[in-house]
């Protein structure tokens, strides 16, 4: 037996040991190369708009590698550490530490790279069928299968980097101790968990704030509360595994009438060591199924938003010609518009209508607008009529003016939006009073009122009679053309706007927006999105699972032992069922439930910025995760408790 | 009527080369007896006890144990029964190291169902008995190999079953607290009339015993009465163990 072969047979006679770990990174493998396959897939890499997708697709990369390495970290400190008795062994016999190395880089190139190759053969098998699921999700023609020669070579080369470097890095971990010290195997049970009731209830505290503070965000303060709320979160849940949660079952056991009924005094006392053994792994699996459950849901929640886009978008392709020192090819622009809507065979109708920029002197309220558009109420109400909106608001008297949204997004953010009343130059005073119902000009197409940080509000509606009072520093000109199917717009005028918008603030003579290509990169940014953390939620997933089994795995040996006693004790078959499975339920389901619950107050302070309920897809993405977990459970515990039966009188 | 009535109890091992581990074995065990088994390494010792203690299913003959017969007993009625009827001690303890002490000791009672207030009266009775009162709270970590082996005949005593089953009890311990912890068992055996039945290699823990069966190959060998010196009988033990061979060997076969 030479010493690679040595190396080999340590891997391969523990199989079992390794499945999990093995099978999720040889998932991570795959799917990485599969979303490089997607990203250097020539029909995707070339065209514009799918070049988005790419970029998606890159980071969803990204966030798999890291993530990647960590897990092998993790994985591999967790495996070095089972095997303490078995180094001190080999170190008794007289093996060095740099053979120790060696046998453990040897080791871990093995599963490394045989993880490598799984993965990048899975992937080349399956790279046909997950093009097709992709281009299904972005809607576009199915892709043909093209390898190109940069998947496999990223794939590969960064993967080997990664388990290089991770098992390089391992080296600091092993064998420093004497071998004395590796023998004494660890005992469970050595030195009772400490629990402090502070810190416990410290833990439930921020947990409640967390929760608190979430639900109570509105749509302003989302941004600000976001990254305290998390971080609170965060610690309470550490806390809540490492503290509260042996509290709890601390407490349990002093209640004799409870703990001292039949099997619950096995029931909690095992938990509580594997709870206090496990901490670290849960509250690792609970943040992780919390981010991919909430980016998951988010990014189907955005979805729904592209269904309303008619709402946004009243005109298919709305124009507006800047006035004042700018010099004019509005004619020019509009017949080229007019030209390429014809010859797709479109027909549609066209509005033009003027808008005055007036300027402001001083304004109420905390933000300073220079230029403010103004639009007459008779204008407004013919943008609504071909755009096909009704409308029953009564028409403005006096200085009363609406405030014109610019997309459905800004109807949440009305509440807290501060009123102002504008002075003009001339002394005109306008006061906003409302908001209009509906978006007369799409967004992009005036200035915005507020700065960038307060929604798309653009501009004021008036009445005739004080439009026409107004001397304007400056006479824009809109015109919409309002066609039927706006998807059909998809590359119109793409010689004013390659990205299908020039919004106001550039420095062109006009400002442009194609909804249809607009929708179209919408669309295929948060299909890619949706997808992307489809897939990367998945790689978690199977990573959090590959944490349990290994977890389970470790304490394989122990519990085979502790139920063997029981048994001849007179525990029967069905108490033993019982008392594994509640453990076994309670660790597979608390960190997913504490995971859901984080997630859902995380969408109801993401529900503010939403001004469409998106209770339906993230119930749809919740159900799905705990369906996955549950079928994942039921299988870990038939295995479970097959192994732990076998030397079972 | 016996506790313990083993009848023409035999087991074979089907395999490749099949091995008759007991065969024909006879004997009974009276309330209140305390006996030792013995014999050489591979006689069929722990293959006894296991059939006995219904781990194991015999090939032929029966075990009755207080008049019952759990052989015909289904699985789970077979652990029923262990529970209600017989008590364990094992040469590693096999205490669990996820209870406390008197968690532990009290477990075949909380797996009975038994009442909480029962249960602490039960268990301030056995501790005090054992001499443990002082270790209840602590882990079994904490407490050493003697005070874990009294801890576990607490445990297999507590549910004041018909019939102990001890594994080499002193297996795992110096002589000094293996004396000690037989001590206990004679105790126990005198005090509360529990009946014992010990396997075990050590010739010392078994001159403590009532009476002392041998078994070799499988088959009885002979058995041995106490009578009233505790070194005779040892000298006796000793003697017939260098006869059977095996753990004796290194023995003279007579001494004087």
């Amino acid at each position: 037996m030479t010493f690679r072969q040595f190396a080999y047979r340590n891997v391969t006679r523990n199989k079992r040991k390794y499945a999990a770990y093995f099978v999720s990174s040889a998932f991570s493998v795959m799917v990485f190369f599969l979303c490089a396959l997607f990203i250097y897939h020539p029909a995707i890499s070339q065209d514009m708009i799918l070049g988005t997708a790419a970029n998606t697709m890159m980071v969803a990369e990204g966030i798999i590698y890291v993530f990647c390495s960590l897990f092998v970290l993790v994985s591999v400190g967790s495996f070095l550490q089972s095997r303490n008795l078995e180094f001190g062994i080999l170190l008794m016999h007289g093996m060095t530490k740099q053979q120790l190395n060696l046998m453990v880089f040897l080791e871990n190139m093995m599963i490394g790279g045989s993880a490598i190759l799984t993965g990048t053969l899975l992937g080349l098998l399956l790279g046909k069928l997950f093009l097709m699921i992709g281009s299904g999700f972005l809607g576009i023609p199915p892709l043909t299968f093209h390898l190109p020669w940069q998947a496999p070579v990223l794939t590969i080369c960064s993967f080997v980097l990664l388990f290089i470097l991770i098992s390089l890095s391992t080296f600091v971990f092993i064998g420093n101790e004497a071998p004395r010290g590796l023998f004494q195997g660890g005992h469970r049970g050595n030195g009772e968990p400490k629990v402090s009731k502070e810190l416990a209830l410290i833990s439930g505290l921020l947990l409640l704030a967390g929760y608190g503070l979430a639900a109570a965000t509105t749509a302003t303060t989302v941004e600000i509360m976001m990254v305290p709320v998390v971080l609170i979160t965060v610690c309470g849940t550490y806390l809540f595994y490492t503290q509260l949660s042996l509290y709890i079952v601390g407490m349990l056991r002093k209640l004799r009438r409870f703990y001292w009924k039949h099997t619950h005094i096995l029931t909690f006392s095992g938990l509580s060591y594997r709870w206090k053994d496990n901490g670290r792994m849960f509250f690792m699996v609970t943040i992780v199924s919390a981010v991919s459950f909430t980016s998951v849901g988010v990014f189907a929640s955005i979805h729904t938003l592209s269904r309303e886009l008619k709402l946004d978008y009243p005109a298919a392709v709305g124009y507006v010609a800047k006035g004042g020192g700018h010099t004019s090819s509005e004619e020019k622009d509009l017949r080229g518009i007019t030209a390429e809507l014809e010859q797709l065979g479109l027909t549609y109708e066209t509005l033009r209508i003027p808008l005055k920029v007036a300027a402001v002197v001083s304004q109420t309220g905390p933000d300073h607008t220079l230029q403010l558009p103004l639009m007459s109420y008779r204008n407004y109400k013919l943008a609504l009529e071909h755009a096909g909106f009704s409308s029953n608001e009564p028409p403005l008297e006096g200085n009363e003016s609406l405030v014109m949204i610019g997309s459905q997004r800004d109807r949440s953010l009305t509440a807290e939006r501060f009123k102002a009343t504008y002075t003009l130059k001339q002394g005109i005073q306008i006061e906003e009073t409302g908001y209009t119902q509906h978006v007369p000009v799409a967004e992009y197409l005036l200035p915005e009122l507020d700065g960038r940080g307060g929604g798309d509000f653009s501009g004021l509606v008036i009445s005739d009679s004080l439009y026409n009072l107004v001397i304007p520093v400056q006479q824009d000109w809109y015109t919409g053309f309002y066609v039927d199917d706006f998807t059909r717009t998809v590359g119109v005028a793409s010689e004013l706007a390659a990205k299908g918008k020039v919004p106001y603030e550039e420095k062109s003579a006009y400002a442009v927006v194609i909804s249809g290509t607009l929708f179209e990169i919408q669309r295929t940014l948060y299909s890619t999105m949706l997808f992307a953390s489809l897939l990367v939620g998945t790689v978690f997933f199977i990573a959090a699972g590959s944490f349990l089994y290994f977890r389970l795995y470790m304490d394989l040996d122990h519990d085979r032992l502790q139920y063997s006693t029981l048994s001849k004790m007179g525990l029967t078959d069905q108490e033993l069922d019982r008392i594994a499975t509640l453990q076994l339920a309670l660790m597979f389901f608390i960190p997913v439930l504490l995971a859901v619950l984080h997630s859902l107050f995380a969408f109801i302070a993401l529900q503010r910025l939403f001004y469409l309920s998106i209770a339906a897809e993230t119930g749809a993405v919740l159900t799905s995760y705990l369906a996955a977990q549950t079928l994942y459970f039921f299988f870990i515990r038939s295995r479970y408790l097959r192994n732990l039966k076998k030397n079972l009188i | 009527m016996p506790i313990l009535d083993v009848h023409n109890l035999s087991k074979i091992y089907e395999g490749k080369v099949s091995i008759h581990a007991l065969n024909h074995i006879r004997f009974a065990v009276e309330k209140g007896e305390f006996v030792g088994i013995m014999g050489p390494s591979g006689s069929g010792k722990t293959t006894l006890l296991n059939v006995i203690a219904t781990i194991d299913e015999p090939t032929s003959g029966e075990v009755r144990i207080n008049g019952r017969d759990p052989k015909s007993l289904g699985r789970k009625d077979k652990a029923l029964f262990r529970r209600k009827e017989l008590g364990f001690v094992f040469q590693h303890f096999n205490l669990l190291d996820t209870l406390t002490v008197e968690e532990n000791i009290v477990l075949p009672l909380t797996l009975a169902g038994v009442s909480v207030k029962e249960m602490e009266h039960r268990l301030i009775e056995v501790s005090d008995r054992l001499g443990i009162s002082t270790l209840l709270h602590k882990r079994t970590y904490e407490i050493s190999g003697g005070q874990i082996q009294r801890v576990a005949i607490a445990r297999a005593m507590i549910h004041r079953p018909a019939l102990i089953l001890a594994d080499e009890p002193t297996g795992s311990l110096d002589s000094k607290t293996a004396n000690e912890v037989m001590n206990l068992l004679v105790e126990v055996n005198e005090a509360e009339g529990a009946t014992v039945l010990m396997v075990t290699h050590d010739a010392v823990a078994a001159s403590f015993c009532h009476r002392v069966i041998f078994i070799k190959d499988g088959r009885f060998h002979s058995e041995m009465y106490r009578g009233t010196s505790r070194a005779a009988f040892f000298q006796n033990i000793i003697d017939m163990l260098s006869l059977l061979g095996g753990a004796g060997h290194d023995l003279p076969a007579v001494r004087l």
